[in-house]
């Protein structure tokens, strides 16, 4: 059985999973051991239970996870109303439940399990059966976590459904002139959308828009974090050598602005070399699309991508100036449990669609 | 057959060339993230090495000022003045500068080193050295600011209080924020040195007093200096609180009670609005505000004089007498006597005969008496027999309906709840059942029984307005946001009976309150004299004025003052005469 399971194993998927969690996890070291904290052992606890979480999910087989979509789905919302009700607060936001010593983020966990309920969803109905229905339904079903994060507020993860549905559609095939028509009608709908909004609300959406508009804080990290970046040149200043992030310059330097101190200690290599492992993260991703003939597996992979490249854009773009300051992590890289075994686990499933495509 | 394979043919064409685009997509992201990366890191890479090796992007936080509280008359209770405070960037300070520092603000090396070391919220962020030094010392540092690079003077806010210890309690102060709280606190708006309300109104409005603060983040040269404003965000101003105190009545209580632990509260029955709460002792919050002070602050805290706690609202004591209007109200209500029901005092009551006497305040006894003469001459007999008709669980219904056992929603911190004790009640606490003779202590609020004075304030001033509920109140109110009138559960002929009663206190010569006369109009009062052994009874006085339209409720309350009819009662006749001069003669 084992040999059976290792040889349907895509290896150069595996590798760029392993290297991300792998650099993600000394750097983490680098960015935190001045803090005395105890992440870099926790990480590499979370490093085992992922990879460990990853395998058993490919072992069991995405389509024992499509059958329970709307399950976890439910499970879900549920624990998304529950951090509302019974969350811990830090720094200003709702987003932790405690489960005994682990504080766990249903926000991560609502994520993937929208994934699965919309390519199931999606891919048991044709687009050509009553489309409208159907894609009210799909959108339906995204703003329902869409809203109960956005409340919490965490305005950076709620925007991730925005891509994850927009790449959804457009591989199960929605008319583009439907695609075109919402885009529209998204750009319209917006100053009617502005007007709903409480002052605050507004003011961190213009923040996320004109950092410059909050010196204090987003702005004050954005040209930090590419001081930070931009500093480490080509080569960088050397493993535990960086001196902005150490210095804490950049805040959350082990969470979302873990790539400040890749780029600042690894410069320009490094950063090619994360870069080049996400790309091919991203290639082997796509083969396995390419090789699979069921609707619903195509659509769960292009959802895992959507998310997790718009993720990975938004990080290393806020870093380097092409993107405002956002709550967004790195993926596999970033320190964060809940995130860390999610990915996996999201990750997994591609590769269960690897293992199974023999059965056509 | 053959337009299906044609259009599945398309499909699958279509599917191809989507796929393609979403990949294409993908891969022109991270092309662009590379170029990204390559600019920063290559093009200005040096550039940006430059600005990190010398520190040069610099963030300075700027407090907004605090909003200011008033009076109902326009007088400032808490406002900000400026204050010079000699700050200095500690990666820019040498040695040199240290000692020289030290020696124009008369503090030792190591003094200032401590001060640089403390914990900043920003790197390159300025430590605050010393607060509020004056103005000439301030313009010497200024001028020889070539000799101290990284020192500079920045102007802030200093809370101030200037009628000091006259409204401390219901004020309160601020203080520094404290890293735990800082955790938990928004960074938008809580800095790791902002100050933060501690106590009353200033703890309470805080969120609307602080307002939000602003910074400015700049780009300077190797030598501290401004090269150019990278952008700044001006600080939002908190908003101003204006309160229904009125100063001048609440300064005149203040110097009436100073000498005593004593606590007085007048209620306009008209708004519901608190006029005065005044609690001796009391303290200067100004020295919780201003830098040093820390003998003085300890002391505050640790003293046995408690002058922190607000004795009107923070604290209950047993009410004694005055406790007689809602079992009056009780036997009333439920019907066990009449106005007119007589029982005869001769000093004392025994529930069985060569049982344990209970005594009335006066041994040679008051004679037969009517509720309205038991009232007036607080016969403790004529209650004894009352309670020998009523419950102990229905004395505690009325007293929850006049609100004495529950929280109020006054704007201040640490309401002490009270308590009211009935029989489920004692089963809890003690594991035992009523006795009857409880039942006569609870008669004359004495037993378990715990109110605190406002929460009497309030009592009085629902049987003043004939039942209609009260909800005194600090803090100014919409006058647009009109409440309907709830009433409390009591016929209004068992309430008017009671006030005839609390007239006679105040206007008959056997009345126990007949030292709080006044001349020019009537009063109704009720006395009460709190047993509290083994030191002195606790004096109390409440009521309201005048009898018949009445305008104020009030509460006098004396720790330890001896009797009600005496400490209190004489309290209350100054008072009025205060009330009167400002308020009646002045819109005459």
């Amino acid at each position: 059985m084992w040999r059976r399971l290792l040889k349907d194993i895509h290896w150069p998927f595996i590798f760029s999973i392993l290297g991300l969690a792998f650099v993600g996890t000394i750097f983490i070291h680098s960015a935190a051991y001045h803090d005395g904290g105890t992440y870099e052992t926790k990480q590499w606890f979370w490093f085992f239970m992922g990879i460990g979480a990853m395998f058993l999910v490919s072992m069991v087989g995405y389509r024992t996870f499509l059958s329970l979509a709307y399950v976890l789905y439910a499970v879900a919302m549920v624990s998304l109303i529950w951090v509302h009700i019974a969350g811990q607060t830090r720094l200003g936001a709702q987003r932790w439940l405690s489960l005994g010593p682990i504080a766990f983020q249903p926000s991560e966990f609502a994520k993937m399990a929208t994934i699965l309920a919309l390519a199931n969803f999606l891919g048991s109905h044709y687009r050509w059966e009553k489309e409208n229905r159907i894609i009210l339904a799909a959108v339906v079903l995204c703003v329902l976590p869409f809203l109960l994060i956005v409340k919490q507020p965490d305005l950076g993860s709620a925007l991730l459904y925005v891509p994850m549905l927009v790449g959804m559609f457009f591989i199960w095939g929605i008319r583009y002139r439907y695609f075109i028509g919402a885009c529209l009608a998204g750009l319209l709908g917006a100053p009617f959308f502005w007007g709903f909004l409480k002052g605050y609300q507004k003011e961190r959406i213009l923040v996320f828009l004109d950092p410059s508009r909050d010196p204090l804080g987003a702005g004050y990290t954005a040209i930090q974090s590419q001081i930070a970046v931009g500093s480490g040149g080509l080569f960088g200043k050397g493993y535990l050598a960086g001196t902005q992030s150490q210095l804490q310059f950049v805040p959350e330097h082990h969470t979302d602005f873990i790539f400040c101190v890749i780029g600042e200690e690894w410069g320009f290599l490094g950063a090619i070399v994360i870069l080049v492992l996400y790309g091919l993260l991203f290639k082997t991703a796509f083969a396995i699309l390419d090789h699979t003939t069921d609707m619903k597996a195509q659509l769960l992979i292009t959802g895992v991508i959507a998310v997790i490249f718009t993720q990975v854009f938004v990080n290393l773009g806020m870093t380097v100036g092409l993107m405002p300051i956002t709550g967004i992590t790195l993926p596999l890289v970033s320190y964060g449990g809940t995130s860390f075994i999610m990915t996996c686990v999201s990750l997994g499933l591609i590769s269960s669609i690897y293992q199974t495509r023999s059965i056509f | 057959m053959l337009r299906i394979h044609t259009s599945s043919d398309l499909f699958s064409k279509k599917l191809i060339t989507r796929f393609s685009i979403f990949r294409i997509s993908v891969y022109a992201g991270l092309i662009c993230l590379g170029l990204g990366l390559f600019r920063a890191q290559l093009l200005m890479g040096a550039y940006f090495r430059n600005l990190s090796e010398q520190n040069r992007i610099r963030l300075v936080p700027s407090e907004a000022p605090r909003g200011r509280v008033f009076d109902s008359k326009g007088n400032l209770l808490a406002t900000n003045r400026p204050s010079y405070d000699v700050v200095a960037i500690p990666e820019d300070i040498t040695p040199a500068v240290i000692s020289r520092l030290g020696r124009l603000l008369g503090l030792k090396d190591f003094e200032v080193r401590k001060r640089l070391t403390a914990p900043r919220e920003y790197p390159f962020a300025p430590a605050v050295i010393k607060e509020d030094i004056s103005r000439t010392l301030a313009f010497q540092i200024e001028e020889r600011r070539p000799e101290l690079p990284g020192v500079s003077i920045r102007v802030s806010f200093l809370r101030s209080y200037p009628y000091k210890e006259t409204a401390s309690h219901l004020i309160g102060y601020i203080g520094k924020i404290s890293p735990e709280e800082y955790q938990w606190l928004d960074h938008k708006r809580y800095g790791l040195n902002s100050l933060i309300g501690r106590m009353g109104i200033e703890r309470i409005f805080d969120e609307k007093l602080r307002g939000m603060r602003g910074g400015r983040q700049m780009e300077v040269n190797a030598r501290g200096e401004l090269i150019k404003v990278i952008s700044e965000r001006m600080p939002e101003p908190g908003e101003d609180i204006i309160l229904t105190l009125d100063l001048e009545f609440q300064s005149r209580i203040m110097d009436l009670i100073r000498i005593r632990h004593a606590s007085v509260a007048v209620l306009d029955l008209a708004s519901d609005s608190v006029l005065v709460l005044a609690s001796s002792p009391a303290f200067d919050p100004n020295v919780f505000v201003a830098p040093g002070n820390d003998q003085i602050r300890l002391g505050l805290i640790q003293s046995e004089e408690a002058p922190l706690l607000d004795r009107g609202v923070g604290s209950a004591y047993p009410p004694g007498s005055v406790f007689k209007l809602v079992t009056a109200l009780t036997a009333l209500e439920t019907g066990k006597i009449t106005p007119e029901t007589r029982f005869y005092c001769k000093g004392l009551l025994r529930l069985r005969p060569g049982g344990r006497p209970y005594r009335c305040w006066r041994q040679q006894g008051h004679g037969s008496l009517n509720l309205y003469e038991a009232i007036e001459r607080s016969c403790n007999v004529y209650f004894y027999n009352v309670a020998k008709r009523v419950s102990p669980d229905d004395i505690a219904h009325y007293a929850r309906q006049l609100g004495l056992g529950e929280r109020m929603r006054l704007e201040v911190l640490n309401i002490a709840p009270g308590l009211v004790p009935d029989s489920i009640w004692k089963k809890e606490r003690f594991h035992d059942k009523w006795y009857q003779g409880e039942t006569l202590s609870y008669a004359i609020g004495q037993s378990y029984l715990l109110v605190s004075p406002i929460q009497m304030l309030r009592l009085v001033a629902i049987i003043a307005k004939n039942g209609i509920y009260a909800e005194p109140h600090l803090v100014m109110e919409d006058t647009s946001r009109s409440r309907s009138p709830q009433r409390v559960a009591i016929r209004e002929e068992n309430l008017k009976a009671i006030k005839r009663g609390m007239i006679q206190v105040v206007e008959s010569d056997y009345g126990t309150g007949q030292l709080a006369r006044v001349d020019f109009n009537k009063m109704a009062g009720k006395t009460g004299t709190a047993q509290s052994p083994p030191k002195e009874p606790h004096s109390w006085m409440t009521g309201f004025f005048p009898a018949t339209d009445p305008q104020i409720a009030f509460v006098v309350f004396v720790e330890h003052g001896g009797s009600g009819g005496i400490t209190s009662a004489k309290i209350v006749k100054e008072m009025l005469h205060i009330w009167k001069e400002l308020y009646v003669a002045k819109a005459a």
